[in-house]
């Protein structure tokens, strides 16, 4: 199967040059819709699910691969490569940020700007470093899927509900948003919330935006400063918005720093 | 009472917390219910974070997907998640929420509702262990299935090796010059010898058939099936002499059959038969060919009739007949018997009353 179709790549938009949206954890392309379309006259518009998220080939999910970021980064360069991407801007959300630096890193000619929504390198706290969560906190979060098998129940995909019988069930949840297999998602926090990339910063050699929140339990300020400080000639706006989702809650001035930049 | 006051009390006095929650996270308004349920006094909840209330998992939960939930489709409904008291222990809840405009700004307030759910949590646990384990008993009794069937499988071919030396043996034995008794003995060893060998060949097709792949069949076209089964009865009555057989074969038209398998099946019945019929009424055989095209054979025996409870069971395998003991061996002739009549792509039915115990087999049968 193609990356292209095992990811459930959407392209729209009459530009030259690529941009691809990519979502974080909790999500799917969904997360785009009212940023993405903004582009569609000046760039050639992709979004796409990651593996286990949304509209993407369940079949295609293997543990091993998807245990760390490389996995999901591996899949964004092959996606790249399928569409014949140069020299384009890659924007991610969330974890996908670090997703799109790896991609960047390991295929430089794919992206030369990276737009990153709400980054970090690292969730758990190190030392002076402060990423805004304690050890303990990501093991609750991991545990929390055993202990709590229905906490994801807003966004099972139909399949996972076993509702054969209820065929309107499942036409309900088919048109819902953020679909995710629960025990994909745990595997997806593990990868995300242990995740270390602090030293791939320094690598990235791609013109880099970093859109900041106020507020932001996931990825605090002082965690948009250090990717900021590590990454050489990048530069950090400390939008309005707050929470961790600016491009669902403030999609207008979200779409103004990337038009701005790029 | 004025209708204002009902609708306070109403709020206030749910069986259910309300919250209502701003655009950036801040908790509006709460009822006594929240207040009671995560032990804070009335009010001092108002003015907190969600986040303040919430487990740290709730947090990103609630960040990563409820959030984008409510902001693409409005609502969200039966998400289970832990709330935190005030003193810092958690509470299993239910909850559901609507957005909603807010007259005064662009941003939208959001309407929660949460019901305990402590019980239902320590259930749905329950269910996923339950699950669990079934599948690794199932896992198990699958392994375990498996093993049996081929240890039977591997059994009843090594069992034939020496089976066919005795055999051997006893024929060589038969040829030289021996007393009656001599005789009578080789004579018994032959009877046992193609008891044994029916049991085996049972025993095999049974665990042939239960591996999944079914009994296979070599097809083949006989002219008639005559001498095999006069063949396959004179073998069986040697261990009953005085038991008769009256045989009446009809057919006209070639049979297309695997000719050692409906051996088996003839075996099968009229050793049944030798069993369980009177001994003083004859055992009737007989086999035609119809002219719609089908193959039809059947054994008959007098005597008890099989009790009607017994019918509906008679061909599934380990049935045996109720006062016999293990004279009838594993009480797999019956069901093999029909499954070789299944593999023919036939029926072998049963009908039995006071005067006549009959089992029929029925094939298609196109050639000739």
């Amino acid at each position: 199967m193609s990356a292209i179709s095992r990811n459930n790549v959407k392209v729209s938009g009459t530009g030259e040059r690529t941009m691809l949206f990519a979502h974080g954890f909790g999500c799917d392309q969904a997360m785009w819709r009212f940023v993405a379309p903004s582009f569609n006259d000046a760039f050639k518009v992709v979004t796409m699910d990651h593996v286990g998220a949304g509209g993407s080939d369940p079949d295609a999910y293997d543990i091993g691969k998807y245990a760390s970021l490389d996995g999901y980064a591996d899949d964004i360069v092959e996606v790249g490569r399928e569409m014949g991407i140069r020299n384009g801007i890659f924007v991610g959300h969330s974890v996908s940020s670090m997703i799109g630096a790896l991609a960047s890193i390991k295929a430089p000619e794919l992206f030369n700007t990276l737009i990153m929504v709400g980054p970090s390198p690292r969730y758990i706290d190190d030392g002076a470093y402060v990423g805004g969560f304690g050890a303990s906190d990501i093991e609750e979060l991991l545990a929390s899927f055993a202990d709590n098998p229905l906490a994801w129940s807003a966004s099972m995909a139909p399949a996972i509900m076993g509702n054969a019988d209820r065929p309107e069930l499942g036409q309900e949840l088919t048109e819902s948003f953020c679909r995710t297999d629960p025990r994909i998602a745990r595997e997806f926090a593990r990868a995300t919330f242990t995740s270390d990339n602090r030293a791939d910063l320094p690598k990235v050699t791609a013109r880099t935006l970093i859109l900041q929140c106020r507020d932001d339990i996931i990825a605090g300020e002082k965690v948009g400063e250090y990717v900021r400080d590590n990454i050489s000639g990048s530069q950090l706006i400390l939008l309005d918005a707050t929470g961790h989702c600016p491009n669902l809650s403030a999609p207008d001035e979200v779409t103004k720093a990337i038009k701005e930049f790029v | 009472m004025t209708e204002e006051l009902d609708y306070r009390k109403l709020f206030d006095e749910a069986p259910c917390g309300y919250v209502l929650l701003s655009a950036d996270g801040v908790i509006l308004k709460t009822n006594d219910w929240v207040a009671n349920l995560l032990g804070y006094p009335t009010g001092e909840i108002d003015g907190k974070r969600l986040r303040d209330i919430f487990s740290m998992s709730a947090r990103i939960l609630f960040e990563t997907n409820l959030a984008p939930l409510l902001k693409l489709q409005k609502n969200i409904r039966e998400v289970t998640l832990d709330l935190k008291r005030s003193d810092g222990t958690l509470v299993p809840v239910i909850m559901g929420a609507t957005s909603f405009p807010d007259p005064l700004g662009n941003a939208n307030t959001i309407r929660i509702v949460f019901l305990e759910a402590g019980e239902r949590r320590l259930y749905e646990r329950e269910l996923v262990s339950a699950r669990d384990n079934a599948q690794k008993g199932l896992q198990k009794e699958m392994d375990d299935g498996q093993l049996r069937e081929q240890f039977v499988a591997v059994l009843g071919h090594d069992l034939r090796n020496p089976l066919s030396s005795i055999s051997a043996a006893a024929r060589i034995l038969s040829k030289e010059t021996l007393s009656d008794r001599g005789r009578q003995v080789i004579g018994l060893m032959q009877g046992s010898v193609l008891r044994m060998s029916g049991l085996i060949d049972n025993v095999l097709d049974f665990a042939r058939a239960r591996l999944g792949g079914g009994i296979g069949l070599q097809l083949r076209v006989e002219d008639t099936l005559e001498p095999l089964i006069n063949q396959v009865v004179q073998e069986l009555r040697a261990s009953s002499p005085d038991h008769d057989v009256l045989m009446s074969y009809t057919a006209t038209r070639p049979v297309e059959c695997d000719t050692s398998k409906i051996g088996q099946l003839v075996s099968n019945l009229v050793g049944n038969a030798l069993s369980h019929g009177d001994k003083r009424q004859p055992i009737r055989i007989g086999a035609e060919t119809t002219e719609n095209g089908s193959f039809r054979l059947w054994v008959a025996n007098g005597g008890k009739p099989i009790a009607a409870e017994a019918m509906p069971t008679l061909f599934n395998p380990f049935v045996r007949g109720q006062s016999q003991g293990y004279k009838d061996g594993l009480g797999l002739g019956l069901y093999i018997a029909h499954e070789i009549a299944k593999a023919h792509g036939g029926t072998l039915t049963a009908t039995s009353t006071e005067q006549e115990t009959c089992f029929l087999f029925e094939m298609p049968n196109t050639v000739g």
